[in-house]
């Protein structure tokens, strides 16, 4: 196949080894951007680590220096000095759908993501540093002690190519936990992953850190690869983001000694009180921070709100306050700093085919602004909520959880995650983890079965 | 000169058949500018009634500020797109709020849907029954995987004259002039697919049984006898979309259709048998005869493999008429898989056609696999990004769009999702004069790898189990 042709190259990284040989070619997603890549078949012994054991070095570093290599690596990524980010944002741009403005600024974030105030927060609050570091000890009520430890697991992560930031949260991940990762690159997002590692391998190139990180593309659903790599005896762990089709393509290699770690789909959703509605100034800051929820990376982010439930009430002033509320989200919409919302580069056609056929008609449904494909708020007019239960307007802490809610968050922060949080229901990094346990039983406190009678 | 203009565009609108004189011949060896401009003429014509009688064209062209259309690309603009017909809330149907579905339903119709009694209508069923009794609408559906199904407003009347259209098509051949026994065929009909139901495809059996078998019933052989359950096809929709979204779990199934689980799965029981007395019918008691049978190219090919890998021929007589189309539906078939089929059923060929719901014709393929396009439907191709119209003339490859001058029940502007090419300047090597469309035909989402919404007949069969087996889930 030519390689000439191709928009740009994304090499192969086999834990510290740069491979640029052996090119084919890909098309990126909606056929935009083409690519090349090592043909991945010729690798794919290489690619799993042969011997568990070999994790081993990682418990030589301490977390400390993990924190300091981290550290150096922030530093070293920013966006105006590294030339592998640089490729990386030109990638993703010719890739993805994200504007540049937008694009830039979730490279921009990578230094501070790396600190080490952010990656011992996460260490921390989510599994517990002691853990990493060491055995913990406790004793249970029958007297045994046990000693117990967070280790490492061999994991393949598939991330989202939601910009620059996933790749990131999925290399820290991998380094708090000290296990080996084999990352499969995101058609739309293809070089991010590759510029970190490469950044490290610059800095550290005989780090045990280094040596346990290997970024690769291949189609997603390339069964020759797949039903080689998804096993038990190279993998331990796969940690899946995305969509219903590929998570759903996965399981199909999961058996007992390999585990999914799903970041399923999710849909958000904002919810806004009849307080909303008591002063013209809370109705400006109600439509701010809701055109946040929804604007943000321009609602490319599974976080990002895709319904808002108003409680506004369905007689005429309801309908009317609720007609206004959209109005005043869709100007707020339309002044956002382009990074952080603005006409997106690529509008779906179903969907504004939808809106077409929608507007013919404004007996349920009044849309404000999309004529230019810039993005619109649709106002129900009707008061029949959509696909969603009336009971859940009271007690909503304790009771969306029972409907398949994640995530509750202050009204505009929907698209502001911190990474030190539970994700998606489940807490990702310590089932990264394999929890050992090791324990001490005494006689004369532990029951010994050998004497019963 | 005008006046005759105008009487034979009104012709073309409503009686083309009495137009041509019953001639499939007449129809498509018509001079094309004399044709044309009885298009044209039809299409104002008919745009001045459905303004005034359809609400949801009204808005539209005044909205656009059209209030004549007198070149073809003048109607570009008023074109739907094809979510028309599903632009509901679907939790109107969810919540079995028909008066609202009614109110939706009467903007898209030329008819006044104002009076209908939708009291204690219990399913979406029971609510196009309605419909059927009291008004001159016959709706079809389509199911889709978004949750929601298309709802598209025909008429009695004008699905009725396309089955006398598709007995012409089916058993005249171009160039010769009808013989009194293909004007009235009387064959059996074998229809490999369920008994009755909603769907588009459906609806059309239930009219073959009684035109195509002088009016023995006995003689329609239907594989399932059980018909399609339009409120179980919202399900299996609705199913498809929330287990995409990861939301299988908030799924409410109606009671009423829950309670009824017992009668889905005796069905699903049944097939097996129902299958096998279907294939014994029709390669033991129909061996030899001429017969009429119809269904899209997969589940012919299927019928045709299983036959054969049981060791049946069906060995029909040769002049039966055998019509299928429809595209592959995504699924993947030999390349021999027209020969398969034919040396099943014992005939050499095998009548191909295209069209859609939305449009009221079905355009028969020539000898050369062309689709020739039917003279009271104006096709259109548009870029397939802007919608705008590109030019009339040369091969030209784009989005289908269709202006229906025949439709009266719902506006007649359609864009398809469909990629077609056709030669405007040519004439088609068969010698007929019409516009024709290359056999070659793509849906743009299959191009782009994108699933598709729709679920079609193909897979209705896949679909209704897996609601059927989600159902078994629950207790009733």
């Amino acid at each position: 196949m030519s390689n000439d042709r191709a928009d740009f190259s994304v090499p192969l990284f086999i834990r510290g080894q740069l491979i640029e040989d052996n090119w084919i070619e890909f098309g990126g997603r909606g056929g935009s951007a083409t690519f090349r890549a090592p043909d991945i078949l010729q690798y794919a012994e290489q690619l799993p680590l042969r011997n568990p054991g070999e994790m081993a070095d990682l418990y030589q570093v301490s977390f400390e220096e993990i924190l300091d290599l981290l550290e150096q690596l922030g530093q070293a990524l920013h966006f105006d000095t590294n030339t592998h980010v640089q490729e990386a944002f030109e990638a993703g741009l010719a890739a993805s759908n994200y504007p540049a403005a937008m694009l830039r600024a979730s490279y921009e974030m990578l230094p501070s993501a790396f600190s080490r105030d952010a990656v011992r927060e996460i260490a921390e609050q989510r599994i517990g540093v002691d853990y990493l570091e060491g055995w913990v000890e406790q004793t249970l009520h029958d007297g045994r002690q046990l000693r117990i430890r967070a280790m490492g697991a061999r994991a393949l992560h598939i991330p989202a190519g939601n910009g620059g930031l996933v790749s990131a949260v999925t290399i820290i991940r991998n380094v708090i936990t000290r296990s080996d990762a084999i990352i499969k690159a995101p058609s739309n997002d293809p070089l991010t992953a590759m510029a970190i590692v490469r950044t490290l391998h610059d800095i550290a190139p005989d780090h045990p850190v280094t040596r346990h990180l290997t970024v690769a593309y291949w189609k997603g659903g390339d069964t020759q690869l797949e039903s080689m790599l998804y096993r038990p005896e190279h993998i331990e762990k796969i940690v899946a983001w995305g969509g219903f089709a590929s998570v759903k393509h996965i399981t199909q290699f999961i058996q007992p000694g390999l585990e999914l770690i799903s970041l399923d789909p999710k849909r958000s959703t904002t919810i806004i009180g009849p307080e909303a509605f008591a002063s013209e100034e809370n109705m400006q800051e109600v439509a701010a921070r809701a055109a946040c929820d929804i604007g943000v990376a321009n609602q490319e982010a599974c976080a990002s709100a895709r319904v808002i439930y108003v409680l506004s009430g369905i007689d005429a002033q309801g309908i009317n306050n609720i007609n206004r509320l959209g109005e005043l989200i869709y100007a707020k919409l339309m002044g956002m700093p382009e990074y952080v919302s603005c006409k997106p580069k690529t509008f779906d056609r179903e969907l504004a085919e939808y809106m077409d056929a929608t507007r013919l008609d404004d007996t349920f449904y009044r849309i404000i602004g999309g004529k230019d494909l810039e993005g619109a708020v649709i106002v129900s007019q009707f008061d029949e909520p959509v696909d969603y239960p009336d009971s859940l307007k009271e007690e909503l802490r304790d009771l969306l959880p029972l409907y398949g809610a994640q995530r509750l968050t202050s009204l505009g922060y929907a698209c502001s995650p911190s990474v030190a949080m539970p994700q998606d229901a489940i807490e990702p990094l310590r089932r990264m983890c394999k929890w050992i346990v090791e324990e001490t039983c005494a006689p004369d406190k532990v029951f010994p079965v050998w004497e019963a009678q | 000169m005008a006046d005759q203009l105008e009487t034979r565009a009104r012709q073309l609108m409503d009686d083309p058949i009495a137009l041509f004189d019953q001639s499939i011949t007449q129809m498509h060896m018509i001079d094309r500018a004399e044709l044309e401009s009885m298009q044209r003429s039809a299409m104002s014509i008919r745009f001045q009634e459905h303004y005034e009688s359809v609400e949801v064209l009204r808005t539209l062209a005044d909205r656009l500020g059209v209030t004549g259309l007198h070149q073809f690309n003048d109607v570009v603009p008023l074109f739907f797109p094809h979510t028309a017909f599903k632009s509901y809330p679907a939790a109107l149907l969810d919540k079995k709020r028909f008066d609202l579905m009614t109110k939706w339903l009467n903007k898209q119709t030329s008819y006044d849907l104002s009076e209908l009694d939708v009291a204690d209508c219990g399913s979406v069923d029971e609510w196009i029954d309605r419909l059927d009794e009291q008004t001159p609408l016959e709706v079809i559906t389509s199911s889709g995987t978004t949750g929601t199904i298309s709802l598209i407003p025909k008429s009695k009347r004008g699905a009725r004259y396309n089955m006398q259209l598709w007995k012409m098509f089916l058993f005249q051949n171009f160039g010769e002039e009808p013989t009194e026994e293909q004007l009235n065929p009387v064959v059996d009909v074998i229809w490999p697919n369920h008994y009755k139901g909603k769907l588009g495809h459906l609806r059309v059996g239930q009219m073959i049984k009684t035109e195509f078998t002088g009016g023995d019933e006995s003689r329609f052989h239907a594989l399932y006898n059980d018909p399609i359950d339009t409120d179980l096809m919202f399900l299996a929709s609705k199913l498809r979309a929330a287990a995409s979204r990861g939301e299988l779990d908030r799924l409410e199934i109606d009671p009423k259709l829950l309670a009824r689980k017992d009668e889905f799965e005796a069905m699903q029981a049944r097939r097996p048998a129902e299958m096998a007395a279907f294939f014994d019918t029709i390669t033991r008691q129909l061996a030899g005869k001429k017969i009429f049978m119809t269904s899209a190219y997969p589940l012919m090919y299927d019928m045709a493999r299983n036959g054969l890998e049981q060791g049946f021929k069906a060995g029909f007589a040769p002049d039966s008429a055998i019509l299928t189309g429809g595209g592959t539906k995504g699924f993947e078939l030999p390349d021999n898989f027209m020969e398969v089929i034919k040396d099943f059923l014992g005939v050499d060929t095998i009548q191909e056609g295209y069209g859609m719901s939305e449009i009221s014709a079905f355009h028969w393929a020539c000898e050369k696999g062309h689709y020739h396009v039917q003279p009271w439907i104006i096709p259109f191709l548009l870029d397939p990004e802007t919608s705008e119209p590109l030019p009339r003339e040369g091969v030209v490859t784009g989005r289908a769009a269709f202006y229906d001058v025949f439709n009266e029940s719902h506006w007649g502007g359609i864009i398809s999702g469909d990629e077609i090419t056709i030669d405007w300047s040519a004439p088609c090597e068969c010698g007929l004069k019409s516009v024709h469309i290359h056999h070659d035909i793509m849906r743009y989402s299959e191009k782009e790898g994108i699933e598709d919404d729709r679920i079609s007949c193909s897979a209705t069969q896949q679909v209704q189990n897996e609601a059927i087996e989600f159902m078994k889930e629950f207790e009733v």
